[in-house]
């Protein structure tokens, strides 16, 4: 339709077109089905995947978390579900007219303030707050078997890299080479959608990534990815779906092996867990965001025992307690290793964080710990 | 209200700890007993006792017309005198009082006759009105007026005042004239009286009359000059209550006593089989058996019948197995009667009115229970109301009759109270029905009506009574659930199909940005389809079957919503 009409002169890669004219299709095929709906004078319905524990399961063999095939239907014409078949309906117009028609992308909050209105003779806003159209976004994702840079909408990006990589981005039309081991002391903002990133010449041998912004500082102060040949990247907390993405590809087009670093406690994790296998929420995209092949290097409780940090730990609260109680319950959890790691969390009740290494020295973590872990491969699943 | 007989209640007040000491009992002049003992007419309180007045006045009324086979009209016009005082008119249409009867029916207490019109009763022409002479007497120290005419062109007008000590009338400036008048008209001065709409004075009594009399019509004209009118309902007169002996499981000491003073038997035997119906004179040996030691000489003249004796008797009549009174002496007001008078008083939105099968109670008295449940238009009582007089604030109330007589007060310990507690309300979605526009109406009919305490305004919580108006109720509030739970159908589809409306813009341009169908159409089809959606569905089965639509809610999403900024 108007999406076909915009090809012409349009230097985006082919496979691109092709994602934006199927997910038009299926947009198309939604719409239908809800105006025959209409005519016929039935209930409109979107049927939505559910989403949650009740639905995601942890799939043994491709060791990723998956989306079950429970549904729910959605009703207009039903008390508890008016609104949010709306608000179902607002995306889906956003995404079409105003997104994949124009060939723009947005956040999630343009969207929020795109459709925020005051419904005409009422007080009622079509939508109050942001979090309300994002469960709609994700709604209509999975409804649409779908996800969410196809449909042109990005998360806030998060994340920077380093190393020895060429990569080429696009801005629309315009191509950019990028050179990440030229970007000073910040690194390469990872951009909030990755698909259109190319990897051009490389010369690592492993990805390093972090939680914490700080690891990422301290490691490209020593110039640790020129030294140890490797891509560093930091996800600055939990990761964003274009940072996991990103490591996917990596993992998957370049075969290079993932180790991930985060503090030693439960938080940190599951922050790896989720770059590994995916995340409940986000369990319909477990396929482009998990990287299976990733391994955790550190931080572990063994590690606070075998260099010896106990005098920097930091005593857990119940919250952390409660967290990984909650965690040695997940499928994905099950490894013996980690629940020997979540068992001695339970039984010392302490924690530290990455840097508690500088307790040593500051480049004690450059020099000594990363060096040795990985030298010895000592590695939890 | 109050119709005490003052014979009964005069020994029985006066007597220590009952040790028979029956040379008291004519001691005292009727009036002057009840002159210091006014509460146990009524007379306690301002507006109870002007609402007892009126009562006295408006049931003499009733009865009048009933005499007659007339349709009552009566008139009852309260004024607030300059000087404190306050004014009761009260003018019928009734038979009107032969002037040689005039002095006895207004100025003399107890005429004496009553126990030979032992009938379904609601007034006797006794001691009531004539208490009212006598109380309006000691607190203003006038007479009452009285004007009256059988309807012969001959009217007589005069002044009545009641001589305490010898419980005789003193009738002054009687006035004969000619004139087009028949019924009676009383005219009368009170102190320590006062009048207002609250739930105890005379327009809620006046409204209740109306209520349980559909044939009556009352006009009332309060101190504010206000005129309410209770019309008419219907033209149906009730049928007469038909004369019988009392039964003796439905009579006490004060009764038999009563009895015994006025029989015209010559010995206390002769008095039980002649004065009452059901006791021959087998039954009189097996009462002396029953009565036991110290025998009682039944040859004796009934008027030397002691109160103890009186005592052992009436008690022995609970040991007896009796022949149950005839049933066909109970006078209902009827299903048909009672809707048309709630209708014409309540307008309610939905009324159910039930009318049972007589049953006994103390094992032989027969009784009957009508009962009805009113909901919404003037129903409950107003605890305030607009400009244009409709109500703002109601409240439930509960309307109690015993044969069709209002009672107004004790209703803490009265069997209809406690009947109403008894019933689980919220299965008939009338939970908190106290605070609902709801008129609860009880009337109980028998010809012995077992009243507690001394006012005579609230029946005795017997188990029998109690269930038979719990059943009553029950059977009332199942038809009012039946309303209800439609009306809270239709609000809540109407609730839903707001919701959907409400919607259908938003969706309908979502839809048109998607197919590029024309809104208005699609939003005048949308309607359409909610409009369906959210009829009101008859049949409950449907209902239920829609229902289902509304399960499966989404869930929401768990786990980390940290991923996503």
């Amino acid at each position: 339709m108007a999406a076909a009409k915009k090809e012409k002169g349009d230097a985006a890669p082919k496979q691109i077109r092709e994602y934006d004219a199927e997910t038009m299709q299926k947009i198309q095929t939604l719409a239908a089905a809800l105006l025959e709906e209409i005519n016929k004078g039935e209930n409109l319905h979107i049927d939505i995947p559910v989403r949650g524990s009740s639905n995601v399961t942890f799939n043994e063999k491709t060791k990723k978390i998956e989306l079950g095939d429970k549904f729910a239907r959605r009703y207009l014409f039903n008390v508890a579900h008016a609104r949010r078949f709306m608000q179902t309906l607002l995306v889906a117009s956003y995404v079409k007219k105003d997104l994949l028609e124009n060939n723009l992308t947005a956040t999630l909050r343009d969207l929020y303030y795109a459709k925020k209105h005051t419904i005409p003779g009422t007080k009622e806003d079509t939508i109050d707050e942001q979090k309300e159209s994002d469960l709609a976004i994700v709604d209509f994702e999975v409804a649409l078997d779908t996800f969410r840079e196809r449909l042109h909408l990005r998360a806030e990006p998060k994340g920077r890299i380093a190393g020895q990589m060429v990569v080429t981005d696009r801005v629309k039309d315009k191509v950019d080479t990028i050179d990440l081991s030229k970007m000073g002391s910040g690194g390469w903002a990872v951009p909030s959608i990755v698909e259109q990133v190319e990897f051009k010449d490389i010369d690592a041998e492993y990805v390093l990534v972090a939680e914490k912004n700080a690891i990422f500082d301290r490691l490209n102060e020593d110039a640790y990815w020129a030294k140890q040949k490797c891509l560093l990247m930091t996800t600055g907390g939990q990761a964003a779906r274009g940072a996991r993405r990103l490591l996917k590809r990596l993992s998957s087009e370049l075969n290079l092996p993932i180790y991930c670093l985060t503090d030693a406690d439960p938080y940190g994790w599951y922050i790896y867990s989720t770059m590994k296998y995916g995340s409940m929420a986000l369990a319909h995209e477990s396929d482009r965001l998990g990287s299976k092949e990733m391994k955790f290097l550190g931080m572990s409780i063994s590690d606070i025992e075998h260099y010896d940090l106990r005098s920097v730990t930091i005593k857990a609260k119940d919250v952390d307690i409660k967290r990984a109680e909650e965690m040695k319950a997940y499928d994905w959890f099950k490894a013996p290793a980690w629940q020997r790691e979540i068992d001695k969390f339970l039984d010392k009740k302490i924690k530290a964080e990455i840097q508690s290494l500088s307790s040593k020295n500051l480049q004690y973590i450059s020099t000594t710990y990363l060096p040795e872990k990985i030298k010895s491969q000592d590695f939890l699943p | 209200m109050a119709e005490k007989d003052a014979k009964a209640v005069a020994p029985a007040a006066s007597q220590p700890a009952g040790d028979g000491q029956t040379h008291d009992y004519k001691e005292y002049s009727v009036a002057e007993f009840f002159k210091k003992n006014r509460q146990m007419l009524g007379y306690s309180g301002k507006v109870r006792s002007l609402t007892t007045i009126v009562h006295e006045y408006v049931t003499n009324s009733l009865d009048a017309a009933e005499e007659g086979g007339i349709l009552p009209d009566i008139n009852v016009e309260i004024d607030n005198l300059p000087d404190g005082h306050v004014k009761v008119v009260v003018e019928d249409n009734g038979i009107g009082i032969p002037k040689q009867f005039i002095g006895n029916a207004l100025g003399k207490l107890l005429s004496g006759t009553k126990f030979h019109h032992r009938k379904q009763k609601r007034g006797q022409q006794g001691i009531g009105a004539a208490y009212a002479t006598l109380f309006s007497q000691i607190t203003t120290g006038k007479p009452t007026k009285a004007k009256t005419s059988l309807g012969d062109y001959k009217i007589y007008d005069c002044e009545l005042t009641i001589d305490v000590k010898t419980n005789e009338p003193v009738i002054k400036n009687m006035r004969e004239y000619s004139g087009k008048f028949r019924g009676l008209r009383i005219e009368a001065e009170f102190s320590e009286v006062t009048y207002n709409r609250s739930e105890y004075g005379v327009y809620e009594y006046l409204r209740r009359t109306a209520i349980a009399n559909p044939h009556v019509q009352i006009t009332l004209i309060e101190p504010n000059k206000e005129i309410v009118v209770f019309p008419r309902a219907s033209k149906e007169i009730p049928a007469k209550t038909k004369e019988t002996l009392p039964h003796p499981l439905g009579i006490s000491t004060s009764d038999l006593m009563d009895i015994a003073q006025l029989s015209k038997a010559r010995k206390i035997s002769s008095m039980l089989t002649a004065d009452f119906t059901r006791i021959s004179s087998e039954k009189v040996k097996e009462i002396d058996a029953v009565c036991g030691e110290p025998k009682i000489d039944f040859d004796r003249a009934p008027k030397n019948l002691t109160w103890i004796e009186a005592e052992r008797i009436v008690k022995s009549f609970s040991q007896i197995k009796w022949i149950a009174p005839e049933t066909d002496s109970l006078i209902m007001i009827g299903e048909q009667q009672i809707e048309m008078s709630l209708k014409n008083i309540l307008q309610p939105e939905q009324m159910k009115v039930v009318c049972r099968k007589p049953k006994v109670f103390r094992g032989g008295i027969p009784f009957a229970v009508e009962a009805a449940i009113a909901y919404g238009g003037k129903s409950g009582s107003w605890v305030s109301t607009d400009d244009n007089g409709n109500p703002v604030e109601t409240k439930g109330e509960l309307l109690r009759f015993a044969n069709r007589v209002p009672m107004l007060f004790d209703a803490g310990t009265c069997a209809t109270t406690l009947a109403a507690k008894d019933v689980d309300w919220s299965r008939y979605n009338l939970k908190g029905w106290e605070n609902l526009p709801v008129s609860i109406f009880i009337n109980f009919v028998s010809v012995y009506v077992p009243y507690s305490g001394a006012g005579k305004l609230s029946i005795s919580g017997e188990e029998e009574i109690i269930e038979e108006i719990r059943a009553a109720l029950m059977e009332c509030g199942r038809d009012i659930a039946k309303y209800l739970n439609a009306l809270d159908r239709a609000k809540e589809q109407e609730h839903r199909r707001s919701i959907f409306f409400r919607y259908i813009g938003e969706v309908a341009e979502c839809i048109n940005d998607l197919t590029g169908t024309d809104k208005a159409l699609l939003i005048t089809k949308l309607k359409k389809t909610a409009e369906e959606k959210t009829k009101i569905l008859l049949a409950q089965g449907e209902e239920e079957a829609e229902g289902l639509e509304e399960v499966g809610a989404v869930e929401e999403d768990e786990g980390n919503g940290k991923a996503e900024e």
